[in-house]
């Protein structure tokens, strides 16, 4: 806090101006005073421009008291962290050469706020700069938006990036097994829609998560579950809110495991369902969502000769990116994919 | 995590015959205070978390490692200055030329 400075016989002068266009300049003065712009005047006769006004609005926005302003450098402000380059700003906008700039000020509680900072001369009748009238625009919520903008530009470009990656991946993985076009474009282009629907149902909720069974649904979407063949899918489980993050996973492992079915599993013939059903469980590391796809009444299943891209993604890259565990199991009946995952890791209830 | 099988599958085609990973900062310390690894890869930012934790333990145990990150505007902390850096994503090549030169550098030592 800066001492109180005895009132040197300038500040009283200047002070006696001030009650001079109290009397003369009525209507403005008060004006000044009331108005919720914070201003100050400053006396132009002395080097340092000792404030010799501050109307209430400023001292809202500093928590200064009047005496405690009164007499003060025009720089008190700045006590404390003041930068030179600041300080070269001051003194251009006070010798006319800027109308002001952006100042980082501190208030008396040593909080920080960013204030516009626009000084103006006042001129006496021979046009010599007696005092200078200064104001301050709250930059504060300005400054806040601007890093928050910042900060979504950021977010937008590490997701951007990484959907990059992912499609990278999709077309990595299609060329790596197939040189037939058609074969190819199968392999790419069904994934990129299954991307592209988990961000959609992303996107309708801010990216800040979905319902599983929205997901499950849009997941399936392409295989028939809202027309077509409804009667083959079984769904119990509650809309629990997943995370982006588990979003995207399941929706890839949705898509991968009713690829399979379309090729050799329960949706490869007339008869065949599946079953999707979940629940979250108590357990002593907290909750966990125990998911569960059954297949039946399809072909009979034979374990894999080799293991395909589609289950690579579902026991390693599922249970890793869910940190928890999941288990594809050939069983002759069907196949049966459990994925088991701490709900903390992206599931509440809601 | 179609990231994840990719990458393994750029390292196995460059010769890497066990590839481990983690998803979090705990099971990634965990993994590197029980295991001996030759090289690591290590996303800067995990779950939200940035890793300089594992950093820290790789740098330990003599791990050499480089950095990956899908941000552009991450700031390595000092120390780490001069780690490489994977922008996401990658190729296959640029994935080779890092490990090359990272196991090179741990073969002189």
């Amino acid at each position: 806090m800066p001492d109180i400075i005895a009132k040197s016989d300038g500040q009283k002068i200047a002070e006696a101006e001030v009650d001079d266009f109290r009397r003369e300049l009525g209507p403005f003065v008060v004006a000044a005073e009331t108005t919720r712009m914070a201003m100050v005047f400053t006396d132009a006769k002395e080097s340092d421009n000792p404030i010799i006004f501050a109307n209430n609005a400023f001292l809202d926005l500093t928590g200064y008291t009047r005496e405690e302003v009164l007499g003060q450098s025009f720089n008190f402000l700045m006590a404390r962290g003041t930068d030179p380059d600041s300080l070269a700003r001051i003194d251009a906008a006070f010798a006319g050469t800027t109308g002001g700039s952006e100042i980082s000020y501190r208030r008396k509680d040593g909080s920080v706020f960013w204030s516009a900072v626009l000084i103006s001369p006042v001129r006496d009748e021979s046009g010599v700069i007696v005092q200078h009238f200064a104001s301050f625009v709250d930059l504060t919520d300005h400054k806040r938006e601007q890093a928050q903008s910042r900060m979504l530009i950021d977010e937008l470009n590490h997701r951007v990036k990484n959907t990059l990656a992912t499609v990278q991946s999709i077309v990595w993985q299609a060329l790596r097994n197939a040189s037939d076009v058609n074969v190819i474009r199968d392999s790419i282009e069904p994934r990129l829609f299954a991307l592209s629907r988990s961000h959609d149902l992303l996107t309708r909720e801010s990216w800040e998560g979905a319902g599983l069974l929205d997901l499950v649904n849009a997941a399936l979407e392409p295989f028939g579950i809202g027309n077509g063949r409804s009667e083959h899918f079984v769904i119990t489980g509650r809309n629990i809110r997943v995370s982006p993050k588990v979003t995207l996973a399941l929706g890839i492992a949705f898509h991968e495991l009713a690829t399979n079915a379309v090729k050799y599993g329960a949706f490869s013939n007339k008869t065949g369902s599946v079953l999707i059903s979940w629940t979250i469980e108590p357990s002593p590391e907290g909750d966990w969502l125990h998911l569960r796809w059954q297949e039946k009444d399809g072909p009979s299943v034979t374990y894999p000769s080799r293991k395909g891209f589609g289950s690579r993604v579902i026991e390693r890259g599922l249970a890793h990116e869910l940190e928890g565990t999941v288990d594809l199991d050939y069983r002759s009946e069907g196949i049966v994919c459990t994925i088991n995952f701490p709900a903390s890791n992206g599931a509440r209830d809601g | 995590m179609l990231i994840l099988i990719m990458i393994e599958d750029m390292l196995a085609d460059l010769g890497c015959a066990a590839v481990t990973s983690a998803a979090t900062v705990n099971q990634a310390i965990a993994l590197i205070e029980s295991q001996n690894f030759d090289v690591a890869m290590l996303d800067m930012n995990l779950n939200g978390e940035m890793t300089y934790l594992v950093a820290d333990a790789l740098a330990t145990h003599g791990v050499p490692f480089a950095f990956s990150t899908g941000y552009s505007s991450d700031d390595i902390r000092d120390g780490y200055r001069d780690r490489p850096v994977l922008k996401k994503p990658f190729m296959d090549k640029e994935l080779a030329e890092v490990f090359t030169h990272l196991l090179r550098r741990a073969a002189l030592l």
